[in-house]
């Protein structure tokens, strides 16, 4: 039915998963021992990252041992995905650090975004920057004067 | 019984205000349009919604919410239809033979038979939450600090064990979830606990922040992987949108049937209207005197599909409302939006927020209906929503995502949760690890804790009461019964397979 996963992919997803118990344990070291309960703050969490860390070393094993060929994503899929990571990281940090307004971020971010998935075609630009803008600054209108709830950004 | 009707009567009162009843019909809208949408889910459109719905009595924020559950649910089988697209995970079962039957040219009887299914479903399961969500409350107040737990645990077993089949992907996701909800004051102790020193942490990740990564950001993530996907396309058609009386008639017991099932399917926590809708499908399959013509269009398949998936909606908010267990991914989202308004789900909730629980039922009613009538009405239009350029609207849909996370404390930090759990969301669901599991353990995982701990506490550190205790027994023996079950399968299949090697 559903397309095999890649065993990069698992094994790279099962060590994410290591890395994030293995955290939560070292951190958890230090806990003391519950002075009014039996179990104390600790146990729980332990427990849960230790049997993460057991499970997902089992998937890895499993991971490793199978050779089967697998189906990948197109290049130009992956590229897409990146660049929505990468700009949406550098929309939100520039919100972190209040560059500017919500309105003129969310601008630049959309022309930025819709721009690349769809090229910059050129004869479609002026949708997106007018789409950009309706949503930057309606959005930010809408939020702050009819909701009156705060944005990011100045 | 009486108690019943009279809380109905008040549910509907408080639904057929002029401002609920709009929240219904707009949340029953909005769920169409984007569970017509191929890659937007009900899930993403109510976790979205959430931080909206700070400012709206509870009564009309849960109201909102509900009309978007069953509207989302039902609005994917336009597409499931006509473009062979599933617009949610619940319609996959209707494009074996949706899109069959309506290349066949018959779109609009297949829209047709889809929508009678949904709303047939749809009151059926809504007459089990009638009648089962209040008893089963009462039966519940019973349970004690352990039986609490091992309900948990059962619960947590039995989403892992059917959510796409690895059982071990399923537990990883589910104990994950339920690690990174203990961050923060530990409050049965006072004490900090995974918050490394950092005083942002110290009232541990928000469940709105993490519900939008993980829901909506890893799905936008998704879908622009899947942007070059050319779609067929049937046209829409009104003729036969409207089932005449016979077709209700002939496929009355076939509805029945599914309608059970969709709603004791929806009553086992976690488990979604995927299972449901696969598991009536295959039944009425196996039953049918013309198995051969399931997958090629058949208007049973089509009915068991609908029917099944639109009754999970009733049957999962029947353990919501009456012990505070979700019945699925959305349910876990709507135990967020009723905390949000300081509404603890649980046995108790009939007695403190008896009116909520009453518009929450009567809200599941009228939605059904809103659902009918605007599915009979506007599906040539809806239609056309699955053609909205995906390259102009996920990146819109990140914006609200960004607004959604930092309204709720108007704090950045929020907003690098969401797009932290959206990453890894997304790369735990390219390796297949369901997110079912991963938000039910999150919700479900202080609860549990908070159990276990009072439990000890009260027995002097034992656990015997887990074995003593008739109904925590029970709930430990099918949990442990699940987590071996398919262990048991696999072990055998391999044997078999060694076997006919060696012969």
């Amino acid at each position: 039915m559903q397309d095999r996963v890649d065993p990069r992919v698992e094994i790279g997803v099962a060590l994410m998963v290591i890395v994030i118990a293995a955290i939560a344990l070292f951190e958890t070291r230090d806990i003391p021992p519950g002075s009014f309960e039996p179990l104390g703050s600790a146990p729980v969490p332990q427990a849960t990252a230790a049997l993460i860390i057991v499970m997902a070393v089992g998937l890895i094993v499993r991971a490793c041992l199978d050779r089967r060929p697998v189906a990948r994503p197109p290049r130009e899929g992956l590229l897409d995905a990146g660049a929505v990571l990468l700009l949406t990281l550098l929309y939100v940090s520039a919100m972190h650090y209040r560059l500017t307004t919500f309105a003129v971020m969310t601008t630049i971010y959309l022309v930025l975004l819709i721009g690349t998935l769809i090229r910059f075609k050129p004869r479609s630009m002026p949708f997106v920057l007018a789409l950009a803008a309706v949503v930057g600054f309606g959005s930010q209108y809408i939020f702050t004067r009819v909701f009156v709830v705060d944005l990011p950004g100045l | 019984m009486e108690a019943v009707l009279s809380g109905l009567g008040g549910g509907l009162g408080l639904v057929f205000a002029p401002m609920a009843f709009f929240f219904v019909v707009l949340g029953t809208v909005l769920g169409i349009v984007v569970g017509a949408i191929p890659g937007l889910t009900g899930a993403m459109l109510i976790a979205l919604t959430l931080p909206l719905t700070y400012y709206m009595l509870p009564t009309d924020a849960v109201v909102l919410l509900i009309g978007m559950y069953v509207g989302s649910i039902t609005g994917g089988l336009i597409t499931a239809t006509l473009l062979r697209m599933p617009g949610t995970p619940s319609n996959v079962m209707t494009t074996f033979d949706g899109y069959p039957l309506a290349r066949s040219g018959k779109p609009g009887r297949a829209l047709g038979l889809g929508i009678a299914a949904s709303f047939a479903g749809g009151i059926i399961s809504w007459v089990f939450l009638l009648l089962l969500a209040k008893p089963l409350s009462i039966w519940a107040t019973r349970f004690g600090p352990f039986e609490y737990f091992t309900l948990i645990m059962m619960a947590m077993v039995l989403i892992a064990s059917v959510s796409q089949g690895n059982l071990v992907k399923g537990l990883v996701a589910g104990l994950l979830g339920m690690l990174v909800s203990m961050p923060g004051v530990d409050p049965s102790a006072g004490q900090p606990r995974l918050t490394f020193d950092w005083y942002m942490l110290n009232g541990g990740l928000k469940l709105l922040p993490v519900l939008i990564g993980v829901f909506a950001v890893s799905q936008i993530i998704s879908d622009v992987l899947d942007l070059g996907r050319k779609i067929e396309r049937v046209e829409s058609q009104r003729t036969g949108i409207l089932l005449p009386i016979r077709d209700w008639i002939k496929y009355g017991a076939n509805m029945l049937r599914s309608g059970l099932i969709g709603t004791l399917v929806g009553i086992l926590p976690g488990v979604g209207a995927s299972i449901g809708s696969v598991i009536a499908y295959t039944t009425t399959k196996n039953l049918s005197k013309t198995p051969e013509e399931f997958g090629k269009g058949s208007e049973a398949g089509i009915v068991a599909s609908e029917t099944a998936n639109n009754a999970t909606v009733g049957g999962a908010l029947i353990p919501l409302i009456a012990m505070g267990i979700p019945g699925s991914v959305i349910d876990a989202i709507l135990i967020g939006a009723l905390m949000i308004h300081s509404i603890t789900p649980g046995p108790a909730l009939f007695i403190t927020n008896g009116d909520v629980v009453y518009a929450m039922i009567a809200a599941c009613l009228v939605a059904n209906f809103v659902m009918l009538a605007v599915m009979v009405a506007s599906t040539g239009w809806v239609a056309k929503l699955a053609y909205v350029p995906r390259t102009y609207l996920l990146p819109v849909i990140i914006v609200f995502c960004v607004i959604g996370s930092f309204g709720l404390d108007n704090v950045m930090f929020d907003v690098w949760v969401m797009l932290i759990f959206g990453v890894i969301g997304f790369g735990l669901e390219r390796a297949r690890y369901p997110l079912g599991p991963f938000v039910i353990g999150f919700v479900l995982a202080p609860l549990m804790e908070a159990k276990l701990r009072t439990g000890l506490m009260m027995t002097g550190g034992s656990i015997t009461p887990m074995f003593t205790r008739p109904i925590a027994l029970s709930f430990l023996i099918v949990a442990i019964v699940l987590l071996v079950w398919p262990l048991v399968g696999e072990w055998r299949r391999r044997r078999a397979a060694a076997a006919s090697a060696t012969a």
